[in-house]
């Protein structure tokens, strides 16, 4: 919440610099395929694709311009009413079109972007593809949406409001030793696990919570629970609810880990971690806290 | 022979009700105007995505027509369907690699080449094999083409697990594999047009050595048709027409196997007429079934394999019922 109230008067901050008169003309970025995105003057009607798009979106003041998102965005709730043009079984290139939009932003995820960058760059509605494989990339998505979004100083304040938060969080555990750390994101029918693999943005987040990742994972991101045991973490981080948590270490063996008999067994927020957007940032500072809890924090 | 124009008549009316569906609904006249190159945002969506995936969509039906028949002819068998041979299996690996492996050339490229390719090569396989082992015929090649398929459907599922990662979604290849008509731009619906146009005239200089066929192994070989060498190459020729089809429309369940079905009871066995018919029933169920799995589920699409199967599944039965009765 005090986060919240911090971007806010961030933003704040940053509204009188917008109230200057937008750059006008042409903006071309490139893009996470390195395509060159160009909107000829700051976008009025932006479909944003995925929850970590239209986060960032709203968290640079434009939730007002989102004129659709897809059906698991559940934040900010002032965008929950804008029309769906996606959900589960794909986008609809329909129903962005229906929106007259000036932008699109996506993600390559669930087939997003192989459905719906071809018919945009046909049309010729400008889209943007963006990856978030390390917490960097979403800071740098940030300012890449700010400036194309004519918005350039709220995207540069943004991002740098939530470094100055990393910083703090990395002198906070600087020096400090990383346990190590084994994240479930998920459980599949068959028994097997989803872990937080390196090269990821969750898998960043821990690391510079002053985490280590226990598992180097293999190619595959699906584990089983005796590959967990065998990893013998610190620390066992479970994104999701405690009760699911408590179900699944409840498991016979789960008792025998380390991790469970030192007590060293979390939940997680899944929006914070799993979604790469400013919440990422709270998440950082809650996996240092737990990490780290004789730190004096916060 | 009332057949035919039914049946074209029919086409077009698909066609038509086709290009209106989608998630917002166009009527005639809005098709109209975009074909006269009306300027608004709509109008260009209809021509520029709507209309080629269409009529792509009636191409790969009719390729999956002219495939299921050639296939159903060779082996003498109702239940032949162009998958038979593996390239269902090739095609998907094929694909696979494309949509997984980042490779230096665009995907739109790559993935229609992989995919013939690995439809074509699989097949290919199944040939070598059954040559190997000396069992050139039907029975041969379709063991073969039982193992070589599940040889490759087991690659594909380990590419799918080694590959996929947050930005290469899973969900991509397996669409893909349930079926899914890619939107061409109009000069490679050119291309399409043109491939489909000459595997049409490559299955009809088939058709008569298949009805030679048919009518018995030691009866066409009596006729003077080198049967095992006719089959090979009948069955090359056959997973080209498949390997066509699965390139742009992906695997779509069903269809090569009921087109030819329904065509026989129009127009009867005689390949000559028959792959024709089949073609346009093809073309008829596979434009229709895309247009459910455009329009049905806003705003998600389904993939065009479930429609064929679970729309066209039913409908073949009671087809299937009521010959029978009769």
């Amino acid at each position: 919440m005090i986060r919240a109230v911090a971007i806010l008067g961030a933003l704040l901050l940053a509204a009188p610099v917008q109230a200057a008169p937008v750059q006008a003309g042409p903006v071309t970025v490139r893009d996470a395929f390195d395509r060159s995105v160009t909107v000829p003057e700051p976008p009025q009607r932006i479909v944003t694709i995925f929850a970590s798009n239209t986060e960032m979106v709203a968290a640079l003041g434009l939730a007002d311009r989102i004129v659709g998102i897809e059906a698991y965005t559940r934040y900010p709730p002032e965008v929950l009413k804008k029309p769906l043009v996606g959900g589960r079984l794909g986008f609809s290139v329909d129903e962005v079109v229906a929106q007259r939009p000036d932008l699109v932003v996506v993600t390559p995820s669930r087939q997003a972007a192989s459905q719906l960058v071809d018919p945009m760059q046909r049309l010729g509605i400008p889209i943007v593809v963006l990856l978030q494989r390390n917490v960097a990339e979403i800071l740098s998505n940030i300012r890449l949406l700010g400036r194309l979004t004519g918005v350039p100083e709220r995207g540069e304040q943004l991002a740098a409001t939530l470094q100055a938060r990393l910083d703090k969080v990395e002198q906070r555990v600087a020096g400090l030793k990383p346990p190590s750390v084994v994240m479930i994101t998920g459980r599949l029918g068959n028994g097997l696990l989803l872990v937080t693999r390196p090269g990821t943005y969750t898998g960043d987040a821990i690391v510079r919570a002053g985490g280590r990742l226990a598992f180097d994972g293999g190619i595959i991101a699906q584990v089983s629970p005796e590959a967990i045991f065998n990893s013998d973490p610190d620390m066992l981080l479970f994104a999701g609810a405690d009760k699911d948590m408590k179900e699944l270490i409840g498991r016979p063996g789960w008792s025998d880990m380390r991790a469970v008999k030192s007590r060293r067994v979390h939940a997680t927020s899944r929006v914070e971690l799993l979604i790469p957007g400013p919440r990422t940032i709270d998440g950082i500072e809650h996996l240092a806290a737990i990490f780290h809890p004789a730190t004096p924090s916060q | 022979m009332r057949a035919w124009p039914i049946l074209v008549l029919a086409l077009a009316l698909s066609i038509l009700i086709a290009a209106c569906a989608g998630h917002d609904w166009a009527t005639p006249a809005d098709l109209f105007r975009a074909m006269a190159g009306a300027p608004d945002l709509r109008s260009r969506l209809l021509f520029e995505w709507r209309m080629p995936r269409v009529l792509a969509a009636a191409l790969v039906g009719a390729l999956l027509g002219l495939g299921g028949t050639v296939f159903q002819g060779v082996f003498r068998n109702p239940l032949a369907e162009p998958y038979l041979l593996g390239s269902a299996g090739g095609a998907a690996l094929g694909a696979t690699v494309a949509l997984l492996v980042p490779l230096a050339v665009p995907q739109s490229f790559v993935l229609p080449v992989l995919a013939f390719a690995g439809a074509w090569g699989a097949t290919m396989l199944v040939i070598g094999i059954s040559r190997v082992s000396g069992a050139v015929d039907a029975a041969g090649m379709l063991l073969a083409g039982v193992a070589v398929a599940a040889i490759l459907g087991a690659l594909r599922s380990f590419l799918m697990l080694a590959l996929s990662d947050e930005t290469v979604s899973l969900q991509i290849v397996l669409s893909w594999v349930l079926g899914g008509v890619q939107t061409p731009s109009w000069p490679v619906l050119g291309l399409l047009a043109v491939i489909s146009a000459a595997c049409l005239a490559l299955t009809m200089g088939l058709a008569g050595r298949l009805d030679v066929l048919g009518l018995g192994e030691t009866m066409a070989t009596a006729f003077g048709l080198n049967v095992n060498r006719f089959i090979a190459f009948a069955v090359l020729a056959g997973s080209v027409v498949v390997a066509a089809a699965v390139a742009f429309g992906g695997l779509v369940a069903f269809v090569g196997l009921a087109s030819p079905h329904i065509a026989r009871w129009l127009v009867g066995p005689l390949h000559r007429p028959l792959l024709p018919a089949s073609a346009l029933v093809g073309a008829i169920v596979v434009t229709l079934a895309d247009a459910i799995a455009r329009a049905a589920l806003p705003p998600a699409e389904i993939p065009l394999g479930l429609v064929t199967a679970v729309a066209g599944g039913p409908f073949f039965i009671l087809l299937l019922a009521r010959r029978l009765r009769t």
